[in-house]
């Protein structure tokens, strides 16, 4: 096609200096790559002109959150600008009554969370560092806690987004209302797309009443086997935890949960009455075998389940990677086995999400150790995802794993979406 | 190829008994559920009924070979006219894929064929305490398959959320015949979330060849309580305040006085006759948080109005309780020869100024309108009655429902809330959307389906043709930059 549009990449970087322009970018260094400039924009028409300057001139950008998240995506290809999001803060809208919100990108979760929390709702995520992460960082990542069993993750609470696109167009889809099937579903398109397709600059919730009262419940087990046992009891029972992992004994430890061995934790929210009660139905029916138990008040459930999200974050350090392997639950006690063997002394952590059937490994050791660790789960599971690594590790390899199919389709709506490589360049799947 | 070749190679691939071509074979797939007097008939060259997603792929590949349209269709009671042959081409019926081929309790999916019944599903579910939560009133009648395609509601949508939020996994035919697995049975497979964008495309990116669906465990207590209001308007109100008191009841729905009577003469669900509105509320859970709600909403509807509240006691009284609801499309015949069903959604705290919108509008257009909608969701579904035989009438009631539209996305809401957008809505798409927006959906379009040969003419408003995207790409950036587009 003819009617290509092309700035010289100097007069390019010459317009953005119009945009607010950080002193010193290497703050924003991925993998080790230092962006040639760091922007600050506030608006999402701010968005959408970078984006189509950096087009013309073939720039690439890395938009940026709160950097919470960095460590997930292949190692950078071509990094001239970081977008810092964190000017698009606005609650755009929001009705209480509706049990929905709109809300701009940049937004921290803890200031999301505030808003909500006078209304006496939520959204059910946890994540570590909830003042730095953003909106559109969890959008773009779309990971999930283990509370999606009893809620749905943030992919069932998206009901609209809009996005700023490397032609310099905003394009939204979806609404504000809860069910819409008004044209196709731009908000799961963009949700884990890690934002090689479109910046995210703002999206629609819909959110959940607070409960009133929250407990959890943990058992003790012996060995993995039987604390797996007792987690697909519970998974097939009729009394609805919102959140059911497993720690292994590593994990056990650094949560000082005094406790040994592995500790089945589910998590109860709701009414009063039938918290209680099901915290004590959950305590008999899933603990027969169990040698130890406890039962955590309000405070504690939230701290502890925050406690475990922060062991699970994301941020690459130098001796340490962790990954994440989706498998079956009736599966996962296997598959731990399989990881303890292979890993050994250099296993750090592991969590098994029951609710889900994800596994969240952490192994410490050598870049020389890590990589081999990495070859050796690659291939496990339904799917192996490198979530935070050194670059050194990810060098030569997909950390996004075993290509799914579809990579061609995923390729074309690339080559739509992004022609130019602007977006996170080599960063996403297949280094798309 | 002339067309007895292109039949030729259909039966070699499906058997002589898979293909339809006759006049008198293709009349019944000429329409679907949608308004013949609005949507018009439109016949397809073939009708093909393939057994396998091999044989799937097959036919997709020879549409390609030859250049027909290709349009999956389920059971066709879709009513926005998305499975209609609206170019002719090949008509992909999948009916005879009807096998639940795996139920895994203890992981929590099971495998089936786009073919199998919606409520067969859930009764095949049921006896292992699990369902499958997406529950349209035509549940008795439609596909798995086509509720992927709409990304299907229904009154449990309220807690449980609709289709998409049920679907882990699809095998799919995409439009150039290549047959792939998205998603599976444990979350977050890297890369494109084709799962959650194949559901809900209405049939224009691919045919769905398997489903993998959630299973959902029926829970351990339910209640359904029946409210009567003496108007839709204090019916809607107490709607917002069960919501705003932080109860998600697994099924909110309201009747308007025009749909209880027909449903009363018809079906005798012992619903009272002189309530203006009544509300029908479903909750579910732990035993005590059903016993506690049904109270609290009990007193809520009660505040707002309610002269009347009832609490089936009985499973069978509880399906007497649901009956009407269920039934109340069906009775509409006792009202009129023909109604226009419109389904709309709007913010929930908008219902009480929308329905009193609709109201004026049934005045000014002189034409009874009967409510009966997911009033939890804020999912409308005015029934516009009428006489087609009456001259005018039918362009009266596009006027109205136009009307009740555009009033709707005015308040906030949308153009569709469960029943597509397909042939019937495509022209409203750009009341929602502007240019840009509709630019990037057609850019989803062509990253799937570059020759457009896939339910053609569906979703897009005419003038989105994939063909465009990619001029209107560089004009918007050369405009944007105030460079010179060359
Ligand atoms: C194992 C694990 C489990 C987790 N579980 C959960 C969980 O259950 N729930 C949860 O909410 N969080 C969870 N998190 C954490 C959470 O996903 C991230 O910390 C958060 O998403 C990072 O947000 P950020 O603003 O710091 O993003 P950043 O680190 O700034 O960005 C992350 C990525 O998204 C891109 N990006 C950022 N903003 C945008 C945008 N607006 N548009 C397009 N692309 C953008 C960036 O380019 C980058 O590639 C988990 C993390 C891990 C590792
Ligand atoms: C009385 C009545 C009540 C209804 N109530 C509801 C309701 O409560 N909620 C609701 O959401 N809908 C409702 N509907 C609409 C309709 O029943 C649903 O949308 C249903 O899911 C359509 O299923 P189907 O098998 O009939 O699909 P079809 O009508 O055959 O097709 C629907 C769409 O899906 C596509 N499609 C079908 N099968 C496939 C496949 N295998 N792969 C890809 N695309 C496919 C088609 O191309 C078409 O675009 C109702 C309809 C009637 C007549």
């Amino acid at each position: 096609m003819t009617g290509t549009t092309r700035l010289e990449p100097e007069i390019a970087l010459e317009r953005l200096a119009t945009f607010g322009v950080y002193q010193d970018p290497s703050a924003f260094a991925v993998d080790g790559v230092v962006p040639r400039v760091a922007l600050a924009v506030s608006s999402p028409e701010a968005v959408a002109e970078v984006l189509a300057v950096c087009a013309a001139a073939e720039l690439g950008v890395i938009p940026w959150g709160g950097g919470g998240q960095m460590g997930l995506g292949n190692v950078p290809e071509r990094y001239d600008v970081a977008l810092d999001l964190r000017g698009l803060s606005r609650i755009v809208q929001y009705e209480p009554a509706d049990l929905t919100i709109a809300v701009q990108a940049g937004r921290t979760l803890a200031d999301l969370e505030e808003a909500l929390a006078a209304n006496g709702q939520m959204l059910p995520i946890d994540a570590a560092e909830p003042e730095r992460i953003t909106v559109g960082g969890l959008v773009a990542t779309g990971l999930g806690c283990p509370r999606r069993f009893g809620h749905g993750s943030l992919r069932d609470l998206i009901i609209g987004i809009t996005v700023a696109l490397p032609d310099g167009t905003l394009a939204k889809g979806g609404g504000i209302v809860v069910k819409n099937v008004s044209g196709y579903d731009m908000m799961r398109l963009h949700f884990g797309a890690l934002g090689a397709l479109g910046v995210i600059v703002q999206a629609n919730f819909k959110v959940l009443p607070a409960p009133e009262a929250q407990r959890s419940v943990l058992l003790a087990f012996a060995d993995a086997a039987a604390a797996a046992e007792a987690a697909l009891t519970l998974r097939g029972s009729q009394l609805a935890p919102t959140a059911l992992v497993v720690l292994a004994p590593p994990v056990v430890r650094q949560l000082d949960l005094g406790m040994t061995g592995w500790v089945l934790a589910a998590r109860c929210e709701g009414p009063e009455a039938a918290v209680i009660r099901q915290a004590d139905r959950l305590r008999e029916s899933g603990g027969i075998a169990a040698r130890e138990a406890d039962v955590l008040d309000r405070e504690q459930t939230i701290a502890f389940w925050r406690a475990l999200q922060s062991l699970l974050d994301a941020r690459p350090q130098r001796d340490r990677l962790r990954l994440r392997i989706g498998e079956r639950p009736s599966r996962l006690s296997e598959l731990a086995g399989h990881v303890v063997t292979e890993l050994g002394s250099a296993l750090a952590g592991l969590v098994l999400d029951y609710g889900s059937g994800l596994a969240y490994v952490t192994v410490s050791g050598t870049v020389d150790a890590l990589r081999l660790a990495w070859d050796k789960l690659a291939e496990v599971g339904q799917h192996a995802v490198l979530l935070a690594a050194p670059a050194a590790v990810k060098v030569g390899t997909d950390v996004f794993g075993r290509h799914p199919d579809g990579i061609a389709v995923m390729r074309r709506l690339k080559e739509t979406f992004d022609p130019d490589r602007v977006l996170n360049r080599g960063r996403f799947i297949a280094h798309l | 190829m002339d067309r007895a070749a292109i039949r030729e190679r259909l039966v070699s691939i499906v058997g002589a008994d898979g293909v339809l071509d006759r006049p008198d074979e293709l009349l019944v797939y000429e329409y679907d559920a949608s308004d013949e007097v609005f949507a018009g008939h439109h016949h397809p060259d073939f009708v093909v009924l393939p057994r396998t997603a091999e044989q799937v792929s097959a036919i997709v590949r020879l549409a390609n070979e030859v250049g027909l349209p290709v349009i999956p269709r389920g059971a066709g009671t879709g009513l926005a006219g998305g499975a209609l042959a609206l170019r002719g081409g090949i008509l992909v019926v999948l009916t005879r894929m009807n096998r639940i081929l795996e139920v895994n309790e203890r992981d929590g999916y099971a495998v089936v064929e786009p073919g199998v019944i919606n409520l067969e599903l859930s009764n095949a579910l049921q006896p292992r305490g699990y369902f499958f939560a997406p529950d349209p009133a035509s549940q008795r009648a439609c596909t798995i398959g086509g509720n992927v395609g709409n990304n299907s509601g229904g009154p449990h949508c309220l807690k449980y959320g609709v289709t998409t939020n049920h679907i882990l996994g699809l095998e799919v035919v995409l439009p150039d015949g290549e047959r792939i697995w998205t998603g599976g049975p444990v979350p977050e497979t890297p890369g494109v979330d084709l799962t959650g964008v194949l559901v809900g495309s209405e049939g224009t990116l691919g045919i769905v060849t398997k489903v993998m669906v959630r299973l959902t465990r029926l829970p351990e207590a339910v209640s359904v309580l029946l409210a009567a209001f003496p108007d839709i308007e204090s019916a809607s109100h107490g709607t917002s305040a069960i919501i705003a008191a932080g109860i998600l009841p697994a099924a909110l729905e309201m009747m308007d006085h025009l749909t209880i009577k027909a449903v009363e003469d018809a079906f005798h669900a012992g619903y009272p006759r002189e309530a203006g509105a009544v509300l029908l509320v479903e909750l579910d859970g732990l035993q005590e948080i059903v016993t506690e709600n049904t109270t609290r909403v009990a007193e809520i509807c009660r505040q707002h109005g309610a002269w009347e509240v009832r609490v089936a006691r009985t499973k069978e009284e509880r399906d007497l309780l649901w009956l009407g609801r269920k039934s109340a499309f069906g009775a509409m015949g006792r009202l009129a020869s023909n109604y226009y069903l419109v389904d709309t959604t709007v913010p929930r705290t908008k219902l009480p100024a929308t329905m009193r919108r609709v109201e004026e509008l049934s005045r000014e257009y002189k034409l009874s309108i009967a409510n009966v909608f997911h009033a939890g969701d804020g999912n409308l579904h005015p029934l516009v009655l009428f006489d087609r035989q009456r001259p005018g009438e039918v362009e009266r009631v596009l006027e109205c429902t136009t009307e009740i539209l555009r009033y709707c996305v005015d308040v906030g809401g949308t153009l569709s809330g469960e029943h597509g957008i397909g042939f019937e809505k495509r022209d409203y798409m750009t009341l929602v959307f502007t240019t840009e927006d509709l630019c990037a959906m057609a850019g989803l379009k062509k990253s799937f389906d570059p020759r457009e040969l896939f339910n053609p003419e569906k979703v897009l408003p005419s003038g989105f043709r994939c063909a465009e995207v990619g001029l209107f790409r560089q004009q918007a950036l050369a405009q944007r930059l105030g460079l010179e587009y060359v």
